[in-house]
């Protein structure tokens, strides 16, 4: 277990990008300052997260809890391993993510609206990953859901706005489902939320209520991790300005609800508790059910945007697997996977948002030549499209092979057969693009013409991290040492 | 073995990261000044075959070294070692791609995509050399996908709707390939706790069997895709006749022989060769491949397109390879891995000559081959000799490698693949004799003489095509007529037969 240190970083990181909205919404009219504020809060938070990171190697679990409201309920933070393995990522990426935003945005209206709940989003994100109890949580995992809402529909399109509605329908009911779960967990627990006891569900609780208790918290987070068939509003929600779709439905949104289901296994029951009982196990099966159908669905989507939807459908749903699966390799697995799918899957988003504003193309069928064209940018797509499909040395491949092992170790040949069959499926779905853009013979050869520095920047910045995610992961401080502290800790190792 | 104070300075090392240079600066090929990019990029293949001469040289010294890059996971490294087998394999690949970048260089001339080609060219040489040099199993997987994967584009270079086609067989067959060699990596992990190549296998004595069972066929399936096992062979006979003829011979010479590489390091140092005879997969093993090595032989006789009959006839050697690791003892073992060597010579060299009169005389039947040797005197002497070669004549290489691995069988007991080997090496006669036949004495077509010109010394084709042909077919000559001499080739082998089978 780690050691609890009193310190202030776990409050003040959601708290930078939150002063940031605040700043943004109130002088963000002025295209100058609201760079300099988003830019500026990105880069703080990320060197605070960054600057936990060495305690978090060492063993140490810095804290930080505000009053408590009644016995047990209160606002805390406490960044663990698990909670910055989520964290780092996200302000990274948020790093990135607004240097490409204030490119693509370039020109477009409400501008001060975007990026003040752009910010609002992060900083909601990096307080739920450093969330010290389930309510702190729940709470940020709400703020969440809403301040991305005005991000979905911000073309105020009718269809943005049909979209807008649906993701609300879905998260709004799922996060109702996890607060009944939370007021059940208040009760069976006798009065305790927080986090890091491994399992605050106590041994003796009848299986009947476990099993309730566990289906609410793991569908209701399980509607943001697009666990087929709660995946409906993710595709519509595409409708998104693409740096939404890339930082807040394939790092931020969807990952909350994907970390929340890790937390859930891990903290609330705690491994040990779950492996009595049957639940894992029919999770396994959902997930690994959700892996396949999802890439099938995929396959068939001549969208790009919607093609790398129901690819992080596919994608999210190892996290789930390998939580679920109960062993530590597949554990890490999980816990990497947030970080490996979060840069693999925004390099493609950042890769198809440079596309559209380059030529204005959006559906795959039209893109032949495309990588003759903007070759940087299609080379880092190829980049994150080898990584899925698992190539060594990308980051997919770490994740790839520790679920495996992991499957191989607990007895589950299965896991191995549905990893080997996602990651043909992922082959089968990018490499058909790879092919349009760099091989199909055209009539017209097509000049040269890349995005402009401000998209094309960020995508390379990407590639260049799924390479580094597979080479050098185990670096201390990179994520995949994260995550086997997260492991360790929470396998009692 | 001794682990590199400064792995910096290891040869192997920069024999990997050169070719990986050079396909970085040609992306910038068309900016490069035309005469300077070719000596640019041509570095890179000769430097690699430069230093794997070096390892080489310090292997029949008896010093070998392993180098560890960087931990990709706990017990998982990035790590390269040199051992005989590697070096005769490194030295093979980075020699025969040096001639073929040579020929590439003629053959290419007027493509517009020819930057495009190096890019991958030298992409694939990277993961070949990594290949030999990889020292544990996640290292040769990540070179093997590298290599394999980039070659995709240069089988479809071409971009006729063949050439798509077949790119397209090719890369299922070897994603396929690729997830059954996952499979059976992460299963042989899960079962030994270790990635690392190690002598006599990872997998202990108290291994379940159906888990060692399960390792070692998802492992040889995996690799058999690359080494054109029967039934995995499907993508060969496509993917040759549509490649550009350069990558053909390269795919043919060393990346086909990469599978059975890949094969003699699963059976020998990761599976076990002990787990391999208590389960009986080796006799498995063997008549697969000896009905391989028959049926593509057979097969070969009735393909008219030249290309593809040499691709079903890489099917058929490429078996005996596998057949001569599968019997478990250093004798066969020795024919088959100084087999890798002769045949990316031969067969490289018959590419090349294929590819030669393919893009000079729009060749590419044999029943079009009507008194060719008259136009083409020199391609049609290098490929006679190589052709011989490979049927087995002596003292030719494909002569020491069956003779090598002839004897090796009868001393192991497995005297009756002789047949297998006997009755190959008469079907290939039948099926290249008569090109050369053709060659000399057929009909020349009308139409085709009007279309070229006529023959006259130095008019055949251009140095750079023709240089690689005559080189290759001499090192052919020189395989088999040195073959006993010390630091030969055959000498390398048995070095490596004798440190991969004899510690049984």
């Amino acid at each position: 277990m780690p050691v609890e240190v009193w310190d202030i970083r776990p409050a003040l990181a959601p708290m930078v990008s939150f002063v940031c909205a605040l700043l943004v919404f109130i002088g963000g009219s002025r295209a100058g300052w609201r760079r300099f504020w988003s830019m500026s809060a990105a880069l703080l938070k990320f060197i605070i997260v960054a600057s936990m990171l060495p305690g978090t190697v060492g063993g140490v679990a810095y804290t930080f809890r505000f009053a408590e409201f009644a016995p047990g309920i209160g606002i805390g933070f406490r960044a663990d391993a698990l909670g910055m393995a989520f964290a780092t990522v996200s302000s990274l990426l948020w790093v990135v993510a607004t240097v490409y935003s204030i490119g693509y945005m370039k020109g477009e209206r409400s501008l001060g609206r975007f990026f003040g709940f752009f910010a609002l989003c992060v900083s909601a994100t990096v307080a739920l990953a450093l969330a010290e109890n389930l309510l702190t949580l729940f709470i940020f995992y709400e703020v969440l859901t809403i301040s991305a809402y005005p991000l979905v529909v911000h073309d105020e399109t009718p269809e943005a706005l049909r979209a807008g509605r649906t993701y609300f329908t879905y998260t709004l009911t799922g996060g109702g489902v996890i607060l009944l779960g939370i007021a059940m967990t208040y009760v069976v627990s006798d009065g305790v939320l927080a986090f890091g006891h491994n399992g605050i569900v106590p041994p003796d609780t009848t299986p009947a209520v476990l099993a309730i208790l566990f289906v609410m918290l793991t569908l209701g987070f399980g509607v943001k991790a697009a666990i087929m068939p709660l995946h409906g509003w993710l595709p519509r929600a595409m409708v998104a300005p693409t740096p939404v779709s890339a930082l807040l439905h394939a790092v931020a949104v969807v990952k909350a609800g994907a970390f929340g289901v890790v937390r859930t296994v891990h903290d609330v029951f705690g491994v040990e508790l779950l492996r009595q009982t049957w639940l894992p196990d029919a999770l396994a099966y959902l997930a690994a059910f959700t892996i396949i159908a999802a890439s099938v669905m995929a396959l068939l989507q001549d969208n790009l945007k919607r093609r790398l939807a129901y690819s992080t459908v596919s994608q999210l749903s190892y996290v789930l697997l390998g939580i679920a699966l109960l062993n530590p390799w597949a554990a890490v697995a999980a816990v990497v996977h947030i970080a490996n799918q979060a840069v693999q899957k925004v390099t493609m988003f950042f890769a198809a948002g440079a596309i559209q504003r380059t030529t204005g193309k959006t559906n795959i069928s039209e893109m032949s030549g495309i990588g003759r064209r903007m070759p940087a940018t299609m080379g880092a797509f190829g980049v994150a499209a080898l990584g899925f499909t698992g190539m060594p040395l990308l980051a997919g491949f770490i994740s790839k092979w520790h679920m495996s092992v992991g499957g191989f170790d607990s007895g589950m040949w299965w896991v191995a057969l549905v990893m080997a069959a996602s990651a043909l499926l992922n082959a089968a779905y990018w490499f058909p693009m790879l092919y349009l853009a760099f091989f199909k013979p055209v009539s017209e050869e097509p000049t040269l013409g890349e995005a402009r520095p401000s998209l094309l920047y960020p995508t390379l910045v990407c590639a260049v991290l799924v390479i580094l995610l597979g080479l050098v992961s185990d670096l201390p401080g990179m994520p995949l040492s994260i995550a086997r502290t997260a492991v360790a800790q929470a396998f009692g190792m | 073995m001794s682990v590199h104070s400064n792995s910096l300075l290891s040869p192997a090392l920069w024999a990997v990261l050169l070719p990986l240079a050079a396909a970085c600066l040609s992306l910038l090929y068309g900016r490069l000044p035309r005469r300077g990019r070719f000596l640019l990029l041509g570095t890179a293949p000769v430097a690699s075959a430069l230093f794997a001469a070096i390892l080489v040289r310090g292997v029949l010294a008896g010093s070998s070294h392993e180098i560890r890059l960087v931990r990709l996971m706990p017990d998982v490294y990035l790590s390269l070692r040199v051992d005989a087998a590697g070096a005769l394999f490194g030295l093979s690949v980075a020699v025969l791609w040096s001639f073929i970048f040579v020929f590439s260089v003629g053959y290419l001339r007027d493509d517009r995509y020819a930057g495009r080609y190096h890019t991958f060219s030298m992409l694939c040489l990277a993961g070949l050399m990594g290949v030999a040099y990889a020292g544990d199993l996640i290292t040769f997987l990540a070179f093997y996908e590298l290599f394999s994967i980039m070659s995709y584009a240069l089988i479809v270079h071409e971009g006729t709707s063949s050439a798509i086609a077949a790119a397209r067989k090719y890369i299922v067959y070897i994603a396929a390939g690729g997830s059954l060699l996952v499979m059976g990596g992460a299963l042989a992990f899960s079962a030994s706790g270790a990635a690392d190549f190690a002598a006599g296998g990872v997998l202990g004595p108290g291994t379940p069997p159906t888990t060692a069972t399960g390792a070692a066929l998802l492992l040889i399936a995996g690799f058999g895709v690359k080494a054109a096992l029967f039934p995995l062979h499907g993508w060969v006979a496509d993917a040759h006749p549509a490649a550009p003829a350069p990558f053909s011979a390269a795919l043919s010479g060393v990346m086909v022989a990469a599978g059975t590489f890949g094969i003699v390091r699963v059976v020998y140092e990761v599976v076990g060769a002990r787990w391999l005879a208590v389960l009986a997969i080796d006799r498995g093993l063997a008549a697969v491949a000896a009905f391989t090595a028959i049926s593509a032989a057979v097969v070969a006789i009735k393909q008219d397109d030249l290309k593809r009959r040499l691709a079903y006839s890489t099917v058929s050697q490429m078996a005996y390879i596998t057949l001569g690791a599968s019997l478990l003892a250093p004798g066969p073992l020795t024919g088959a891995l100084v087999h890798i060597t002769n045949h990316a010579s031969m067969k490289g060299c018959l590419f090349l000559c294929a590819g030669l009169l393919a893009r000079n005389a729009g060749i590419t039947r044999v029943s079009q081959m009507g008194g060719i040797a008259r136009r083409f005197p020199v391609t049609m002497a290098a490929f006679t000799l190589s052709a011989l070669a490979l049927i087995g004549i002596p003292p030719l290489a494909g002569f020491v490698s069956k003779w090598v691995l002839g004897y090796g069988m009868l001393d192991a007991g497995a005297g009756g693949y002789l047949v297998v080997l006997l009755g190959g090496a008469a079907l290939a006669a039948v099926y290249l004799l008569p090109v050369v036949r053709i060659a000399y004495l057929g009909e020349p077509s009308e139409e085709r003489e009007g279309s070229l010109a006529p023959a006259r010394p130095g008019n055949e084709a251009a140095p750079s095509m023709l240089a690689p042909i005559v080189a290759l077919t001499a090192i052919t000559a020189l395989l088999g007529i040195a073959a006993f001499a010390d630091g030969s080739a055959l000498s390398l082998a048995r070095l490596a037969a004798e440190s991969l089978a004899g510690s049984r």
